[in-house]
């Protein structure tokens, strides 16, 4: 039974190894990325043998995978989805974004129930943090209003100052000994004073783990920033949740990824009305979408539930990295350097 | 395994959770239902075969070619819920809600330990509050 377990996680690990993978060079590399959609899209156009019916049943596929990855590693799923569909898929990058969005909440939404009940996931921690980056989102949005129109590249440094960062924090993970179950000694007064503390049945371990939460205040700050950088650019955040939630206020992984979806799903929620109001959200790209990622997250969130804390570890180092790459290459494709 | 129960999640995490389930299904359930109406040609108010002409442009010339209009705020869609596409995107809507409705659901029991919460709570839903308006009284400001 062991042995069989062993080999489904392997088989596991190698399947996610290969998408992220497959991720990377797809934006990594323009001639292919370029290629393949052009091959796409022909294949899409009219009088092709693809009937219209198949690119809904694709992306059934396609987002039922990222629905298992995405609530075992605490993103929403729009960091695989939005540049996996931009390179495969014939759709406007407005449609892909608006579905990877509405996609990214489903599958918080989907998750996040199990989690809370489960113990893993805490709305006390994330009550204080959304409160910071939802305003510092706004303020983004309008300084970046701002930016955009006085120095046009400036987005593109920080695009690559935020790969850099997160190469960084991949580094301290990757050398850093208790990220699984990091120990607090103590909690800050503001902790204490929400009752920033837990606990959860951790069926590796087959027993019951209890957790508290420090350094309220700097990760409030970390919060702010992240809103700010997030609304600033219009990018998605749920990858930089779980290293602030792990290395500084010394969540568990797993309760750092669980909570992490949770935020996703204020976060994304209140970012879908804007792109609702512009119409880049089309029901023929997110219906099918959703259908997979509802299913994979289920599935997903049943799994991180049972999943070694180092499995998942493992997992959003590697989201880490495919992030931290996309985000380099994104910059300097921007700058024209490569 | 007696260690399950020693677990102890408070009741208002245990409410937001159901909160969140149940409009989760409800939305899930009419964007999904209305959407494979609208996928076997029951009245759309986009055409499948010229969304899937234009699905390559631009959100803005999209719309420009499919239906000839400009869009900005909500009114173009919710003045075509007869349409199955229309109503799949209330659907959506739905869903978009789920989270509000879970932190007004889970507000009367937040600060029954710590009453600060109370407050955060009602930060967050009004900040959510602005959040749905903010495209109607801030049309160019993107934010996520």
């Amino acid at each position: 039974m062991r042995g069989s377990r062993w080999w489904f996680w392997l088989l596991f690990f190698c399947l996610v190894s290969l998408f992220l993978s497959a991720a990377y060079l797809w934006a990594a590399e323009p001639s292919l990325a370029e290629a393949g959609k052009e091959a796409m899209k022909a294949a899409g156009a009219k009088g092709s043998s693809i009937p219209w019916w198949l690119w809904p049943v694709i992306l059934f596929g396609f987002t039922f995978i990222i629905g298992v990855i995405a609530p075992l590693s605490g993103v929403g799923g729009g960091v695989l989805f939005v540049p996996l569909s931009t390179a495969f898929f014939p759709f406007s990058v407005d449609f892909i974004r608006g579905a990877g969005l509405i996609m990214a909440l489903t599958s918080a939404l989907s998750s996040t129930p199990q989690f809370i009940r489960k113990g893993l996931a805490n709305i006390r921690i994330m009550a204080p943090l959304v409160c910071v980056s939802m305003i510092t989102s706004v303020i983004g949005g309008i300084v970046g209003l701002w930016i955009t129109n006085a120095y046009p590249s400036g987005k593109y440094y920080i695009t690559i100052a935020l790969g850099l960062v997160l190469l960084v924090i991949f580094i301290v993970m990757l050398t850093s000994k208790r990220v699984e179950f990091p120990e607090v000694k103590e909690q800050d007064g503001f902790s204490k004073a929400l009752g920033l503390s837990g606990s959860w049945y951790e069926p590796t371990l087959g027993k019951v783990i209890e957790y508290k939460i420090t350094r309220l205040p700097i990760g409030m700050f970390f919060f702010a920033l992240v809103g700010f950088i997030a609304g600033m650019f219009g990018l998605g955040a749920g990858w930089a949740n779980v290293p602030v939630l792990n290395l500084i206020m010394g969540a568990p992984i797993k309760v750092a990824v669980a909570t992490s979806m949770t935020i996703i799903t204020i976060n994304d929620a209140a970012a879908a009305w804007i792109y609702l109001s512009k119409g880049a959200v089309l029901p023929l790209i997110v219906v099918p979408s959703v259908l997979g990622i509802s299913i994979g997250a289920r599935l997903g969130a049943k799994l991180a539930v049972k999943a070694k804390p180092a499995f998942v570890k493992i997992l959003v180092m590697g989201i880490m990295l495919l992030a931290a790459a996309l985000n380099i290459v994104k910059g300097l494709k921007g700058l024209h350097v490569i | 395994m007696p260690e399950k129960d020693q677990v102890y999640v408070d009741p208002a995490n245990l409410v937001f959770a159901k909160a969140m389930e149940v409009v989760t299904y409800i939305g899930i359930a009419v964007m999904i239902i209305f959407g494979l109406l609208y996928l076997v040609g029951i009245s759309s108010f986009v055409d499948i075969k010229a969304a899937i002409a234009h699905w390559h442009l631009p959100v803005k010339e999209f719309w420009e070619e499919v239906a000839g209009i400009h869009i900005q705020g909500y009114s173009w869609f919710l003045k075509n819920l007869s349409k199955m596409d229309c109503l799949s995107m209330l659907g959506i809507c739905i869903l978009s809600l789920a989270p509000l409705a879970s932190l007004v659901a889970a507000w009367p029991k937040a600060g029954a330990q710590h009453k600060i919460m109370y407050l955060l709570f009602l930060i967050l839903i009004l900040e959510f509050v602005f959040a749905i308006l903010k495209p109607i009284i801030l049309p160019g400001v993107g934010g996520h």
